[in-house]
């Protein structure tokens, strides 16, 4: 029973590789050429027309005849049917690729397995062998070795596994590295399991994916490999592979007879069987390490709604960002959309505040980022408007948008890590965006300005010529900030600008933002999963949960009366300084899958005043008066 | 202070892999079998005085090594011998006043054969790689900004049909295309071209390269695709392209700024790397073409089994390769500011 149990969960795994396999185009079309050329070498004595190549004596034609019904791919130098030795030549090419790929792969997968997996001393030695290995050219070093030997089919094999091994052992030990850190691994070790028995019970487990893709790749550079050995003239006299039937036909004049098919079919089973190998080594990187290929520059789902309205509502003076009932889906292929934002709505004055709260994975990113339509390829503004100044920015043309972006609305992304360009100066990155939405700004005065903004945010003018590496992790979110003032914005959008810091630099942050909105008019929306940080500074608060509003009012509401059972449980998980006994709950589960909503409220699961209707029937937005919002249906029962 | 450490670490590596490039290059010699000298004098036909006369010729009246007399076979001799008296120091000496051997085939010194040949092997290199690197990048850029479109996907599978071609099957098929379009098919240059004018000369040269550097550039080019493709999938979707994005920067300048440097970095290393794999390329292409380079020089010197050139032919590329790889190396660590240097 016991040694049945990994066996089937071995079968499962392979099944559900092949029902990720069998959908990926790529790979299907290189296993079909693979086997096609697999059962072609196997079945050569009944696919080929004329007798075993050794024998000449039942294929000779005419010398260089040109293809015909009886010799369908002509004859060659000595008047032998290319088409059977064609096919005989598969043989060799899979013999040679295979055998000399199994000892590259057992070569480069024992020293990449033991160099990560040891480390320190003999991982360096071992690796800067073989980096030198990597340096020296090999079909030089092949020739070479070939020459003073005897080419012999098994000094090929030999000769191409021996010093094929070398990128097979730079990404084993690669991966090793990756997967011995791991949890589990640490876990066997510290129950005292051995080398051994952590090598092949739970490394190599993780290894052996890498390990078959780089194997197809090494199997196709074996029969290159071979293919030029033998045209170079070092091929195996007593067999016929397909770089030896080049060598002889181009060494005999097929060249000038103009006898192309000499020359084409055999180069042709070459391209075929590589071609087939590499295809397929892609199909399976694509399925055993998949990688979301996605980035920033895909274009956008469009809106969908495409009429240009203007404001309804009229706008007074002090609203500079209206957002009106905002929908955002993300579209996966082959599901249902996610519904990533729902029916938002908020509205933000100048010199106003407004903090938006709420757990991970409540749609406060998606929808910061919709704001400027910044959605990532998935993501769809499905509904709603999102007014600036009275112009919607949901429809307006990407040239107009352009010009929007940064210089009236400016970011200050989550983890400024990475938010800089790790190769350009600071400075350099705060200048391009005065470049380039104030163009008439004067060239002289623009190193002055960036010294100014860094100031502002406290950062001494040298550190303008260091790249962001140089920076320490609150710096670098202070530079973000003096990038998002550099154009001197209407709306800041600060997505989380404090996580990841710590205390006493958020504190810093904060007082920052707080005093640049006294000091220049800004609006900013302030996005954090942090109440305390929202009581201190905002003054309206967006509460989300599950991608809607769960509550919406003034910062003094939120805290004094909060209406929607979430905004209580919020508010009763963060500590109170005026309260120093009270007891500090937090709330149990999580917020819900994006992919996977509730039926009813989304908050049902969760909530502790949760009855029959919740689970059943989606709440509305409740208006409490005095722009006080909340989506309850105990809010209604007691309106 | 930091930095010319550095930099003396990686000159370091790098005359350590010649060194050893050289001790391989003299024990392949010694101790596989097939070398003529060797064996010429194991010739029963030979007096005992010609194989003497012989054996000083070549150097082989002295032990190959302290400890041992010879490696193939296996003859242990005196550990005493003066080391500068071996074979493998004269060896090494004559390697760095520059002499490579005798060709037994022409007499004439392998250094001299050589040396014009790699600059004929250096020029088609490096033209092919200028070629199919600029190639590939563009290539790349468009298959990755145009991700998951038909032009993408169309790159990709071209760059791997051309990475799965035989070179010198490519070389053949082109040479036939161009002995039906009056191209040049062999050699570098038109005999008797050097009376003509210096232009008509390089135009000579130039036509005479067409092909060989055409084959060198596809058979190349779709691996740089596929690299610059996923190196700058891998930038575009970094944080601070979002960043740029929220800039307001066109799609041109957020390529332009902050993309393309980032996504070239990875390339230059690659570069580096593949150059020992490139050499491999060049010598098919030297070989269909009869271009007079080192591809070409070995070729020749497997026919004649002139073993001082083959040796000689395969240090000079190993050496060169080496050199490249380490030039390579600090463009890199000079480009990118990241690099710590520790």
């Amino acid at each position: 029973m016991n040694s049945s149990e990994p066996k089937q969960q071995w079968l499962i795994r392979l099944q559900s590789f092949w029902q990720t396999f069998s959908k990926n185009r790529i790979g299907l079309v290189g296993l079909a050429m693979l086997a096609l050329l697999i059962l072609m070498a196997i079945f050569a004595p009944l696919i080929a027309p004329y007798t075993s190549s050794s024998s000449a004596e039942f294929q000779v034609g005419d010398i260089y005849n040109p293809p015909s019904a009886s010799h369908w791919f002509g004859t060659d130098d000595a008047g032998q049917d290319i088409f059977s030795n064609f096919v005989f030549g598969a043989r060799i090419s899979l013999i040679v690729g295979f055998f000399a790929a199994f000892i590259s792969i057992i070569i480069g997968g024992v020293l990449g397995l033991v160099a990560g997996f040891l480390g320190g001393r003999w991982e360096n030695l071992l690796m800067r062998f073989t980096d030198t290995m990597l340096v020296i050219p090999d079909l030089p070093l092949m020739v070479v070795i070939i020459a003073l030997t005897k080419p012999s089919l098994l000094n090929i094999i030999f000769v191409i596994g021996l010093l094929g091994w070398t990128t097979t052992a730079r990404v084993v030990r690669s991966q090793t590295l990756a997967v011995k850190s791991r949890k589990f691994v640490l876990r066997a070790r510290a129950v005292g399991a051995g080398n051994a028995h952590i090598i092949s019970r739970h490394i190599l487990p993780l290894v052996m994916p890498i390990l078959v893709v780089q194997a197809v790749l090494v199997v196709s550079l074996a029969i290159l490999n071979e293919s030029a050995l033998s045209f170079l003239g070092l091929g195996d006299p007593t067999v016929l592979s397909w770089g030896q039937m080049l060598n002889y036909a181009f060494g005999r004049g097929a060249m000038s007879i103009g006898a192309w098919w000499a020359l084409f079919f055999p180069g042709f089973g070459i391209v075929w069987v590589v071609l087939g190998l590499t295809l397929l080594g892609q199909g399976l990187e694509q399925v055993l390490n998949p990688r979301l290929d996605t980035h920033h520059l895909m274009p956008g789902r469009p809106t969908v709604r495409k009429d240009r309205v203007e404001a309804q509502t009229k706008f007074t003076k002090e609203t500079v960002l209206e957002v009106q009932n905002l929908s955002i889906n993300y579209i996966n292929e082959g599901k249902p959309p996610a519904r990533a934002v729902e029916n938002v709505s908020f509205t933000l004055n100048a010199g106003e505040l407004i903090g938006l709260v709420g757990e991970s994975g409540c749609g406060k990113t998606t929808l910061m980022l919709s704001l400027l339509r910044l959605l990532p390829s998935a993501g769809q503004i499905v509904d709603g408007r999102v007014f600036f100044n009275g112009e919607d920015l949901t429809t307006i043309s990407d040239e107009e948008l352009n010009k929007i972006r940064w210089k009236e609305i400016s970011i200050v992304f989550q983890g400024a890590m990475n938010a800089l360009n790790p190769v350009r100066t600071v400075g350099d990155q705060i200048a391009e965006a005065i470049t380039r939405h104030m163009p008439d700004f004067p060239k002289d005065k623009i190193q002055a300005r960036v010294i100014e903004l860094l100031d502002l945010v406290g950062i001494a003018a040298d550190h303008r010529e260091h790249f962001p590496h140089q920076y320490s992790g609150g710096m670098r979110q202070r530079a973000m900030i003096a990038m998002a003032l550099a154009c001197n914005p209407q709306v800041i959008i600060a997505d989380e600008p404090t996580t990841a810091l710590d205390v006493m630099i958020q504190a810093q942050i904060l007082e920052l933002l707080d005093s640049l909105r006294k000091k220049l008019g800004l609006a900013i929306i302030f996005v954090t999963h942090d109440l305390g940080v929202v009581a201190e500074i905002c003054d309206k608060v967006l509460v989300m949960y599950g991608g809607v509003t769960a509550e919406y009012a003034e910062v003094d509401t939120i805290y004094n009366e909060p209406r929607h059972p979430y905004t209580q449980e919020l508010i009763k998980a963060f500590p109170d300084l005026t309260k120093p006994k009270k007891k500090l709950t937090s709330i149990p589960g999580y917020p819900p899958r994006l992919d996977n909503l509730p039926v009813g409220c989304r908050f049902a699961p969760r909530c502790p005043a949760v009855f029959a209707r919740c689970q059943t029937e989606q709440p509305i937005l409740h208006n409490l008066g005095n722009s006080h919002i909340a989506s309850c249906h105990l809010v209604e029962a007691s309106k | 202070m930091n930095r010319t450490r550095a930099l003396l670490k990686k000159i370091a590596w790098s005359a350590f892999t010649v060194l050893f490039v050289i001790i391989l290059n003299f024990f392949l010699f010694r101790i596989l079998p097939g070398d003529p000298a060797r064996a010429g004098i194991r010739d029963p036909r030979l007096k005992k005085e010609a194989v003497e006369m012989l054996r000083v010729r070549f150097g082989l009246d002295k032990p190959v090594i302290n400890c041992f007399e010879s490696l193939n076979p296996i003859k242990v001799g005196s550990c005493a011998v003066n080391p500068l008296d071996t074979q493998f120091f004269i060896y090494t000496r004559n390697l760095f006043q520059g002499e490579l051997g005798i060709s037994y085939h022409t007499n004439r010194p392998v250094a001299d054969i050589l040396a014009e040949r790699l600059w004929n092997t250096v020029l088609l290199i490096g033209a092919g790689q200028i070629l199919s690197i600029i190639i590939g990048v563009v290539f790349g850029i468009f298959a990755a900004w145009k991700a998951r479109t038909s032009v993408d996907y169309s790159a990709v599978i071209a760059s791997l049909l051309v990475w799965s071609l035989p070179t010198f099957w490519l070389a053949i098929l082109l040479l036939f295309w161009g002995s039906n379009n009056g191209l040049p098919l062999a050699g570098k240059s038109t005999p008797g071209s050097s009376s003509l004018p210096l232009i008509q000369q390089w135009v000579d040269i130039a036509r005479h390269m067409l092909l060989p550097t055409l084959t060198y550039t596809i058979v190349y080019m779709g691996e740089y695709t596929l690299i610059m493709r996923s190196s700058l999938m891998d930038v575009l979707s970094e944080d601070y392209i979002l960043t740029a994005k929220a800039k307001g920067l066109s799609t041109f300048q957020i390529l332009k700024d902050h993309a393309l440097k980032n996504a070239m970095l990875p390339l230059v290393t690659v570069i580096a790397i593949n150059l020992g794999f490139t050499v491999a390329g060049a010598i098919q292409i030297e070989a269909v073409f009869s271009w007079p380079g080192l591809g070409g020089a070995i070729v020749e010197a497997l026919g004649r089994r002139d073993f001082p050139v083959l040796q000689g032919a395969f240090l000079l590329i190993a050496v060169t390769v080496i050199f490249a790889n380490l030039l390579a190396d600090l463009t890199y660590s000079y480009l990118d500011p990241r690099v710590k240097v520790d």
